[in-house]
């Protein structure tokens, strides 16, 4: 009978437990990455091991707390952590195009077609009156515009370019600091007793993070601590850190300088930035530029000026961002050769036909509308693939929840029954109690 | 599948989100009055537009020139029909001095003088100025004939582009418009005063040569300016039609951005309602 005694004891010490962490769920239960956590129960008296002389056990009756387990599905998990690592190179991507996009703030009345157009109204106009001093100098101040816009948007490709560096050595600090947490984590993970079901939840929190940001995947070795890996190369060996650096416009091992094969992530797509997309979109603006210098030289080259000289360069540069008026016609308007023979000084042949040039075709208008069509198709599509990334993350997110999440509903019914069985195995407790005092009170032996 | 909090909180957020965001759109609409703001709203249409901004532009640029052309074009007819007048009189003085009835060595001294002084007329007609060039000098700053009644201009042709892939020329120069009149002219007023009837025939003949030549050019550029006049109208219709291309490419419809405003506002009240409801009740509410 005083074994009862210490069956009800074991369920009352059961049922506070699974009070206890019923509680701890539904503190938890807006914190991030939090998964519940159950206690789980075995019958006493179950014998393990099957032998001979096993039997139903001197010790039977109760139950036993074998532990509390976190609830997580981790095929779930490990899909939502690759999906954020996606959606995370998507909007970094959809982001750096946006900001191409507004280098050039298409279609608009004073960007750069609206500037080249009226540079070629200039050498109309020069056209129909080629001794007027006025009209040179239009020319001269149009060019000057269409000069100023080219470097601009050549400078302000190169600025994000230079941000976007800053960013990958950011990038490289983070994940250093928590490449560095994870395997604090792991060593307290390791050397803990019993299931470290909260620290296992911050070790989680953290891989999200890391994984947002390089891709990293991570694997659990035998001592239960997680090993990280970016692109095949270990980060994080147990407590062993390798740090990343990102000088230099991508990020790199520390050890030996190799470059990190980061997969769909933050960092591949701020790696693609600074590889692929800035220069592209800079040489076919340097594109626009020479386009304009090779047709207008060569066809002012034919013309004569003023003063009956042949006409020379009239833009000197190799791109956008060093093209230049010629310094002998930049003072001097009366250098500009609109003439199409010498010593007719009221000839504007050159002039109309340089104005002409507008609607050549290889010629600058056409390279421009083409760049800023080409990346206004290039920017749609990268926020395309957010939109479609963010969806495939939802519903990642919604199943790894639906596992490892905290229902409010479920705790209180928990609650009910803790309470209930709690109040069960007291009255178990009180009733084996009046029945020793029975047996106490009855018969006189020993009194 | 187990439904938890975090899960239709989630879920709840992200749709109103969406909704907000669908309506921020239609607002920016209203409030620009362009759907395409930038060229990733919509590729096609943006660069639909900047091809036609670019027409715009162009056709405004070649308005101009056709106004050039046109004001060169009035110049020189002005001019032209003044000269078809005064060689009309020239004739009939060139018919007068042939008749043998002019003996009188006075007469034909005024009939001479008369002559002279049409002829100075015609030379500065010839010499016309058109803003700071003479029309029919070609290509040269100066006039187009001395005094001598020498062609001193070139023979450059003033060229206006006036709408895409037309042009015209706008101007024609003194040796094909007057030739060599002003000589013909000094050998009959000599002729006239030196009684040489048959050097009056000779030159009188000319003229009617040069006459004819000078109405052709007459002719010529009145033909010009018609051309040039026909081709403005179809400028004006063309660029008006320009202009309405390029809003129905980038302005917003007014009426169907407002009526679209109100549905995508219900929708987010809606689902603004929907999750007041589905959020806040739990067991808590029910257990005493």
């Amino acid at each position: 009978m005083i074994s009862g005694l210490y069956t009800a004891l074991s369920g009352l010490n059961a049922q506070r437990r699974v009070l206890d962490v019923t509680a701890h769920n539904v503190a938890n239960e807006a914190t991030p990455g939090y998964h519940r956590q159950r206690v789980e129960l075995q019958p006493n008296g179950v014998a393990s091991v099957a032998a001979v002389f096993a039997g139903p056990g001197t010790n039977a009756g109760g139950v036993n707390v074998l532990g509390v387990t976190r609830v997580i599905d981790q095929f779930a998990e490990a899909r939502l952590l690759r999906e954020s690592a996606v959606h995370s190179g998507t909007m970094e991507m959809a982001s750096a195009l946006s900001r191409v996009e507004l280098v050039f703030s298409e279609p608009s009345d004073s960007g750069l077609a609206a500037v080249l157009d009226d540079f070629w109204a200039g050498w109309s106009d020069l056209a129909s009156h080629p001794g007027d001093l006025a009209m040179r100098s239009q020319v001269l101040e149009r060019s000057r515009n269409v000069v100023d816009v080219l470097h601009r948007a050549s400078a302000d490709l190169a600025q994000i370019d230079q941000a976007t560096r800053q960013q990958v050595e950011r990038l490289a600090d983070e994940v250093n600091v928590l490449a560095a947490q994870l395997a604090k984590l792991n060593s307290a993970i390791v050397g803990s007793v019993g299931a470290p079901n909260d620290l296992m939840d911050q070790r989680d929190v953290v891989l999200g993070e890391l994984a947002a940001l390089t891709g990293a995947v991570a694997r659990p070795n035998d001592s239960g601590a997680y090993d990280v890996y970016i692109g095949g190369r270990a980060i994080v060996s147990g407590t062993f850190v390798q740090e990343v650096t990102g000088a230099g416009g991508e990020l790199r091992w520390e050890g030996d300088g190799s470059a990190v094969a980061a997969p769909p992530s933050r960092a591949a797509s701020l790696a693609q930035t600074i590889a692929d997309v800035v220069p592209r979109y800079q040489s076919l603006l340097d594109g626009v530029a020479t386009a304009l210098m090779a047709q207008v030289n060569t066809l002012h080259q034919t013309g004569f000026d003023q003063a009956g000289d042949p006409g020379v360069a009239f833009f000197v540069g190799t791109g956008a961002a060093n093209i230049e008026i010629d310094p002998a016609i930049a003072g001097n308007p009366a250098a500009i050769a609109a003439a199409g023979v010498a010593g007719a000084p009221l000839d504007g042949e050159v002039a109309r036909q340089l104005a002409l040039l507008a609607d050549a075709p290889g010629g600058a208008d056409a390279a421009f509308r083409s760049l800023v069509t080409g990346l206004g198709v290039e920017v749609r599509a990268a926020a395309r693939r957010e939109v479609i990334q963010e969806q495939v993350v939802h519903s990642a997110a919604v199943e790894a929840a639906a596992v490892g999440g905290v229902s409010i509903d479920e705790e209180m019914a928990n609650l009910i029954a803790a309470q209930r069985a709690y109040e069960a195995s007291a009255r178990v407790l009180t009733t084996v109690d009046q029945l020793l005092e029975t047996l106490m009170r009855t018969g006189v032996v020993g009194r | 599948m187990r439904v938890t909090n975090s899960m239709v909180l989630r879920s709840t957020l992200r749709d109103l989100n969406g909704s907000l965001a669908r309506l921020q759109d239609t607002q920016a609409d209203l409030s620009t009055g362009k759907t395409v703001r930038k060229v990733s709203d919509d590729p096609g249409r943006a660069s639909s537009a900047m091809a036609t901004r670019q027409q715009i532009r162009r056709s405004e640029q070649q308005a101009r020139s056709l106004a050039d052309a046109q004001s060169w074009l009035y110049a020189a007819d002005t001019a032209l029909v003044s000269g078809l007048d005064m060689m009309t009189r020239l004739k009939q003085l060139a018919v007068l001095a042939g008749n043998q009835g002019v003996a009188t060595p006075g007469s034909r001294e005024a009939i001479a003088t008369e002559i002279n002084g049409i002829r100075d007329e015609l030379l500065s007609l010839a010499n016309t100025r058109h803003g700071d060039r003479t029309i029919f000098s070609g290509t040269q700053p100066g006039p187009a004939f001395d005094d001598t009644g020498t062609y001193v201009g070139d023979a450059g042709a003033v060229v206006r582009d006036i709408a895409p892939a037309t042009s015209v020329t706008v101007n024609m120069t003194g040796d094909q418009v007057f030739g060599d009149v002003f000589e013909i002219l000094d050998q009959l007023a000599a002729a006239i005063v030196a009684g040489d009837s048959a050097g009056i025939s000779a030159q009188h003949a000319a003229l009617d040569g040069a006459a004819t030549r000078l109405g052709a050019a007459a002719a010529e550029i009145g033909a010009r300016a018609s051309r040039v006049d026909n081709v403005k109208i179809r400028a004006e219709a063309e660029q008006a039609g320009l202009r309405e291309r390029l809003s129905e490419l980038e302005d917003t419809d007014i009426a169907e951005a407002l009526v679209r405003v109100k549905a995508q506002e219900n929708a987010y009240t809606a689902s603004l309602m929907a999750a007041s409801r589905v959020i806040p009740p739990s067991l808590l509410d029910y257990l005493r």
